[in-house]
C-alpha cells in the first residue's frame, strides 16, 4: 500500500497531476476562508460558536456542509459548487423534455460541448440568484435564524456594498467552475466531484472535535464505530454488482477468427451513484431559495406553508419528500444512463447473447427486468443512508452535529473510490501493482 | 476610496466571469460526475487557450487582491 504511494509520486506525469490537483484544492479552500467585502467573518465565527449548542438543523446546515463551511462565513466562495450542480440537474432534466437539447445530446462530442456551455451560463444565472438570496437572508438575520445580531457581521448595508457582495460571490462561483474544469483536464479524477469531496471532508475534523468536547467519551467512541461500520457498508454496496454473462459467437472474417469470448455486463446495485441524493437535496433547497427571495416575514400563505413544511430538515413531511425524491431520481437517472434496448441492440450487432435468452427484444426485456430488480434495493439503500442523520437528529438531540451525515458519507466514499481507481489506472500504465489488491 | 475599489472589484468580477465563460467547457455534465470513468482529453491546449489561461489567472489575482483590500477597508472604516 505505502509502496504504491511512493510509486505514484515517482511517476513523473502522475506526480505532476497529483500536485496540480492538490494545488487547486488548496486555493479553493483558501477562497472559502476569505470573507466577501463588507463582511466581518471573525464576528460570525465567534457568535456561531456561542449558539452552536442550540438548534442548527435547518436546511442551511446541509448547504453549509456542501460549501465546506464557506456559506456561514459568507466567504468569497460561499456558494461553492451548488449552482453548478443545480444547473447540471436542470439541464439534465430538460434534455428529456426539450427536443432540441435531446438532438444536441445525440450529436456526440460537439453537441455535448454545447450543452456544457448552456450549463455554464445557467450556473452563473443561478449564482446571481442564490447570492442575492443569501445576501438578503443575511441582511435580515434569517441566515442564522436571527441568533446573531446583523450589525456585528455586516456593519454597513448601503446598496453599493450589497451589490458588491453579490457580484463577488457570483464571480467566485465562476472561478470554482473553472477550477473544476482545470482539475478534470490536467489533474486526477473528476474536478467537480473532487471539489465536493474537499468541501465535505473539510467540515469533518471540526465536527469531530465538537463531539469530542461536548459529549462523553463513550458517545464519541460509539459515533466513531458507527461511522466506520457505515463506511464499510457503503463501500460494500457501492462495489456490489451483478454480472450478467454474455457469450460472443465465433466468426471468421477473412482468415482471422473473432469473438468466441465470454464476458459479462456489470450492473451495479447502485447504478445511479450519489446523484439522486444530490438531485433531491438541491431540489429541496429551491423552496428555501424562494422564501429567501420573497421575504420570510411576509404573511403570504405560500411562504407560511413552505416555512412549516420545508425549511426545517427534521419535519416528517420534509423527510418523506426527500425519501420519495431520492427513490424517484434513482430510477430516473438509471433509465437515462443505461438503455437496455440500446445495449441489447449493440450486443446483437456484434454477435453476442446472454445464454438462455434470445437476442433482440427478449434480451432488452431481461436486462430491464434485472435492472429494475437491482435498482429497487439500491434506491432504498440510498434513501435510507441519506435520511439516517435526520432521523437520528429527530429521535434524539444527542446526535447533533453528526459528522457522518448520510449524504457526506455517500459523497466521501463514492468520490474517494472513483479517484483511487483513476490513479490506479494511471499507475497501471507503468507497473502492474496498484493500491487495490 | 471605497467607491473606487468597489468599482474595480465589480469590473474584475465581470471580466473574470467572461474569461471563464470563454474557456471551452470540459468534462462538464453530470454524466461525468461521480463515476464517469477515465475521459482523457487528447491533444494539448491550443495557444489561444493557454493565453486565455494566463489572462484569467492575472485577472483572478487582481480580483482577489482587490476583494481582500476592500474587505479590510470596509471593516476598518465601517465600524
Amino acid at each position: 500500500m505505502l509502496g504504491a504511494f511512493v510509486r505514484a509520486f515517482r511517476t513523473p506525469d502522475l506526480r505532476n497531476k497529483l500536485l496540480f490537483t492538490l494545488f487547486i484544492l488548496t486555493i479553493f479552500r483558501l477562497g472559502a476562508v476569505i470573507p466577501a467585502p463588507g463582511i466581518n467573518s471573525a464576528a460570525i465565527r465567534e457568535q456561531l460558536e456561542a449558539v452552536q449548542a442550540q438548534d442548527t438543523t435547518g436546511v442551511f446546515t446541509l448547504l453549509n456542509v456542501f460549501s465546506g463551511g464557506a456559506l456561514f462565513q459568507l466567504a468569497v466562495f460561499a456558494l461553492g459548487i451548488m449552482p453548478y450542480i443545480t444547473a447540471s440537474i436542470i439541464i439534465n432534466l430538460l434534455t428529456v423534455v426539450i427536443p432540441r437539447l435531446e438532438a444536441l445530446k445525440k450529436e456526440g462530442q460537439a453537441g455535448q460541448g454545447k450543452i456544457t456551455q448552456y450549463t455554464r451560463y445557467l450556473t452563473l444565472a443561478l449564482a446571481v440568484l442564490q447570492a442575492s438570496s443569501i445576501v438578503a437572508m443575511a441582511r435580515t438575520g434569517q441566515l442564522f435564524q436571527g441568533q446573531i445580531p446583523v450589525s456585528s457581521y455586516m456593519p454597513n448595508q448601503d446598496p453599493l456594498t450589497l451589490v458588491t457582495i453579490v457580484v463577488v460571490m457570483t464571480a467566485g462561483t465562476g472561478v470554482i467552475m473553472w477550477f473544476g474544469e482545470l482539475i478534470t483536464e490536467r489533474g486526477v479524477g473528476n474536478g467537480m466531484s473532487l471539489l465536493i469531496f474537499t468541501t465535505v471532508v473539510a467540515g469533518f475534523p471540526s465536527g469531530m472535535t465538537t463531539i469530542f468536547q461536548e459529549q462523553e467519551t463513550w458517545v464519541f467512541a460509539l459515533i466513531c464505530v458507527a461511522g466506520l461500520v457505515l463506511i464499510t457498508g457503503v463501500v460494500f454496496i457501492e462495489q456490489a454488482q451483478r454480472r450478467i454473462p454474455v457469450q460472443y459467437a465465433k466468426r471468421m472474417v477473412g482468415k482471422r477468427m473473432y469473438g468466441g469470448t465470454s464476458t459479462y455486463i456489470p450492473l451495479k446495485v447502485n447504478q445511479a451513484g450519489i446523484i439522486p441524493v444530490i438531485f433531491a437535496t438541491s431540489l429541496l433547497y429551491l423552496p428555501q431559495l424562494a422564501v429567501g427571495l420573497i421575504g420570510p416575514e411576509s404573511a403570504n400563505p405560500v411562504v407560511e406553508f413552505l416555512n412549516t413544511y420545508f425549511v426545517t430538515a427534521t419535519h416528517p413531511v420534509y423527510m418523506a419528500t426527500f425519501f420519495l425524491l431520492i427513490i424517484g431520481f434513482a430510477f430516473f437517472y438509471v433509465s437515462i444512463t443505461f438503455n437496455p434496448a440500446e445495449v441489447a441492440d449493440n450486443m446483437k450487432k456484434y454477435g453476442g447473447f446472454i445464454p438462455g435468452i434470445r437476442p433482440g427484444r427478449p434480451t432488452a426485456e431481461y436486462l430491464d427486468h434485472v435492472l429494475t430488480r437491482l435498482t429497487t434495493p439500491g434506491s432504498l439503500y440510498l434513501a435510507v443512508i441519506a435520511l439516517l442523520p435526520m432521523v437520528a437528529l429527530g429521535a434524539s438531540g444527542a446526535m447533533q452535529n453528526f459528522p457522518f451525515g448520510g449524504t457526506s458519507i455517500l459523497i466521501m466514499v463514492g468520490v474517494g473510490l472513483d479517484t483511487v481507481k483513476q490513479i490506479e489506472s494511471h499507475l497501471q500504465q507503468r507497473n502492474y501493482e496498484g493500491f487495490l489488491r | 476610496m471605497i467607491l473606487g475599489l468597489s468599482i474595480v472589484v465589480m469590473l474584475c468580477s465581470v471580466l473574470l466571469v467572461l474569461m471563464v465563460l470563454l474557456h471551452k467547457g470540459k468534462g462538464g455534465g453530470l454524466s461525468d460526475l461521480f463515476g464517469g470513468g477515465v475521459t482523457s482529453s487528447l491533444g494539448g491546449s491550443s495557444v489561444v487557450e493557454r493565453n486565455l489561461d494566463r489572462l484569467t489567472i492575472a485577472i483572478g489575482l487582481v480580483w482577489i487582491v482587490a476583494v481582500v483590500a476592500l474587505g479590510l477597508l470596509l471593516n476598518q472604516g465601517g465600524v
